[in-house]
């Protein structure tokens, strides 16, 4: 017998979860094997992804996947290639835990979980549906169902698998719009009738899996903006989000990985405080903007440093024209184009934006020079209003993030995704 | 039918005596203070951005003093409309240019429009918005006749909070711009997918086909002598039909449904759709351009293009 606690096996962002999390020991006194789970997850089989229901195995399977989160957020960015693998880690996981039980006979467990998240009504008849007063047409329904079975590349229809690819549920399309947002699902792939997808059971799984799996990369998101404000994470999370990111494969080699961020910057992907900023201020903000705002922006974006704690530069680039040839100029140019311009009566700030980028009080920096000095973080966006109210002038986008960074990084992710990228 | 530019005193004599208030729709005036006016002032583009009138009458004294070229609202609902910030929502819009149509049976020169091309526009319109109301299931879906096509407007709750991303999936529902899955269901996208193939397939003629790759011209040929039996079978989804002609061979096939999927896209402007600060015409409005009022439309299958004819052309023209 399942106890409701075990909702948080199948929804870590659930209350019981929650609770969990609330009496956990604090990161630096997290037990090894907790830290072992959290790493070892992201490569799981399917029978590593079931979870016995005992309060000792929910607390160690929620910990460590709060762990893993919070560890990955620590050395990378929101959209990064370690971001991605564990958002469809936690998918494959959520997925698989909803067929081990639906199998096991918890079918009221799983649906009381996906009722939670997804408002769903279950189709009237046995063989045929009818979903109100609209009934859909038998060949449709098997239609469906063969579609579902051909995406599992099954030919012979066996009896105890079958109900798991007949329609049985619907939706609401509108109530999908987080999906349809992150492209996990289509809508010309959804059957429609007045305003309802019609869904199996396989679907449901599918897009229940999906909708934690989004939720998963909004927490890192908001966690890797917390820790951009409150400066260097700490160790058992670094030495986390290290140990995750070296699971990396080395060859990119889905689509989905192929959205390297680092490279080329993308002015067009630029918050409007960036945008701004690049078109130079006036006195007043001019210092804020451009040092403290604009290097710090510009130089994250550019390096789009993953794979261990941001401190300095070398860690991520060979060679130092990236910051003087590519970063370096377009401050510069930003600077020059200030009213009136920055280095005219502050010189010294050419080599202060040198030293927020972690080499020290330089010049002309050298790569060996990296660390020298802290390279700071971009201030969150209310740091930024707060601070340099006329540089926010937010859009749609900014409403949904906390920091510039974030907002380049979605950007560069949704043209990627849309085919724009190069 | 003819369209003139109106020049100044005409664009004066509109806003002075005929323009109404009432004529704003009820949708826009309900929500007036929320949204971005932006307006033409003199036929070089929509610079002037930024507005916002807090009552119908600050409005009317502005087009009545400036007597714009074009005006326009944003579908977009702001706390603070005149520095266009603090995004509420955002209306779902659908633009059908007649001047833009990817097929037009009118013979008119590119970017011209006729009554046969608005009409063309005015029934795409109307298929849209069968979808949007039936599959969709979205109410309060108004169209609105823009001077040389359509708007169709949503402000259903449902839908006025999308991003872009669903916005652009709408898109291709609506337009049948993507192949489905299974082309043969009686319902869902399905079945609006090939509603929108055959009208297209149906405009076409032998020479845009030619330019589908691998349609050879005896293929051709023999699809439009046959053009009824071809369209039967795309409607009724029995496409093992359509292999039936000779020459067309499955990669074939193919490639003529990736063209009529990529045709059916062009019947929209998504960029429209997908921009939630878009503005869009006022309807009231006038369309200088054309000298049309840009007007809502209450009943699309009884819209006569008379109806947004203005009194100071009508009465020049001594109707």
């Amino acid at each position: 017998m399942f106890a409701s606690e075990y909702l948080a096996v199948l929804d870590p962002f659930a209350e019981e979860a929650k609770k969990i999390v609330e009496a956990s020991p604090p990161v630096d006194a997290m037990p090894q094997e907790i830290i072992e789970r959290a790493t070892n997850r992201v490569n799981w089989s399917n029978k590593e992804m079931v979870v016995e229901p005992n309060p000792e195995s929910i607390r160690s399977e929620i910990l460590s996947f709060y762990l893993m989160c919070q560890g990955v957020a620590s050395v990378s960015y929101p959209y990064s290639r370690e971001v991605r693998m564990i958002s469809d880690s936690t998918r494959n996981t959520i997925r698989y835990r909803m067929y081990d039980l639906f199998k096991r006979g918890q079918e009221e467990l799983c649906m009381k979980a996906v009722r939670r998240s997804i408002k769903l009504v279950e189709l009237e008849g046995e063989n045929e549906a009818k979903l109100g007063e609209v009934e859909i047409p038998r060949e449709d329904f098997y239609k469906l169902r063969d579609q579902e079975l051909e995406k599992d590349g099954i030919d012979v229809v066996d009896d105890r698998v079958l109900h798991q690819y007949l329609p049985r549920y619907a939706v609401r399309w509108v109530d999908l719009a987080p999906l349809l947002r992150h492209r996990r699902v289509e809508l010309t792939k959804l059957y429609l009738v007045k305003g309802w997808a019609v869904l199996t059971l396989q679907d449901l799984w599918n897009f229940y899996a999906n909708i934690v799996s989004v939720r998963t990369e909004e927490y890192i998101q908001s966690v890797n903006e917390r820790i951009s404000e409150s400066g260097v994470p700490s160790n058992v999370l670094a030495r986390v989000g290290e140990r995750v990111s070296a699971l990396l494969p080395k060859e990119l080699t889905t689509e989905r990985f192929a959205m390297m961020p680092s490279g080329k910057l993308r002015p067009e992907c630029f918050p409007p405080c960036m945008k701004l900023a690049l078109n130079g201020v006036g006195i007043g903000l001019r210092n804020y903007a451009i040092v403290m705002v604009l290097t710090p922006f510009l130089s994250y974006a550019r390096i789009a440093p993953s794979g261990k704690v941001a401190t300095r530069v070398a860690d991520f680039v060979k060679d130092i024209s990236v910051v003087q040839d590519e970063i370096a100029p377009l401050i510069f140019e930003a600077a020059e184009r200030c009213n009136p311009p920055l280095f005219k009566d502050h010189p010294q700030e050419k080599a202060n934006i040198f030293y927020h980028m972690g080499f020290g009080m330089a010049t002309e920096p050298r790569l060996g020079d990296s660390g020298k000095s802290k390279w700071y973080m971009i201030p969150n966006c209310k740091n930024i209003q707060m601070s340099a109210s006329p540089l926010c002038h937010p859009d749609e986008l900014c409403r949904k993030i906390g920091n510039p960074r974030t907002y380049y990084f979605r950007k560069m992710s949704e043209h990627m995704k849309a085919g724009a990228g190069e | 039918m003819e369209m003139h530019k109106a020049t100044p005193e005409e664009r004066k004599l509109f806003y002075r005596e005929e323009w109404n208030k009432r004529e704003i729709p009820d949708f826009i005036l309900h929500t007036l203070s929320l949204r971005e006016f932006g307006f033409d002032l003199d036929g070089t583009g929509p610079s002037h951005r930024y507005n916002q009138f807090i009552t119908v009458e600050q409005l009317g004294d502005f087009l009545r003093d400036r007597a714009p070229y074009s005006a326009f609202a944003s579908v977009a609902l702001y706390e603070r409309p005149s520095a266009r910030e603090g995004w509420l929502k955002s209306e779902l819009a659908l633009d059908i240019d007649a001047k833009d149509l990817p097929l037009k049976a009118c013979g008119c020169l590119p970017g011209n429009v006729c009554e046969r091309c608005i009409d063309e526009a005015r029934r795409i319109a109307v298929e849209f918005a069968e979808t949007l109301a039936g599959d969709l299931d979205l109410r309060n879906i108004h169209f609105v006749y823009s001077g040389r096509g359509f708007h169709i407007r949503v402000t259903d709750e449902a839908v006025m909070g999308l991003e872009q991303n669903e916005r652009g999936q709408i898109v291709e529902y609506l337009t049948g711009g993507l192949i489905p899955t299974d082309i043969t269901m009686a319902l869902g996208y399905s079945k609006v997918f090939r509603e929108r193939v055959a009208r297209t397939f149906s405009a076409l003629d032998e020479e845009k086909l030619l330019k589908v790759r691998g349609m050879r011209k005896p293929l051709v040929q023999r699809l439009m002598m046959e053009k009824e039996r071809a369209l039967g079978a795309i409607r009724k989804g029995t496409l093992d039909e359509l292999s039936s002609f000779k020459g067309m061979g499955e990669k074939t096939f193919r490639q003529l449904l990736e063209f009529l999927a990529r045709t059916n896209l062009g019947f929209t402007d998504g960029k429209v759709t997908i921009d939630t600060k878009r503005i869009l015409r006022l309807p009231s409005s006038l369309h200088s351009g054309v000298c049309m009022k840009c007007t809502l439309v209450r009943d699309i299958e009884r819209f006569r293009l008379d109806d947004a004819i203005p009194k100071f052309v009508r009465e020049a023209e001594g109707k």
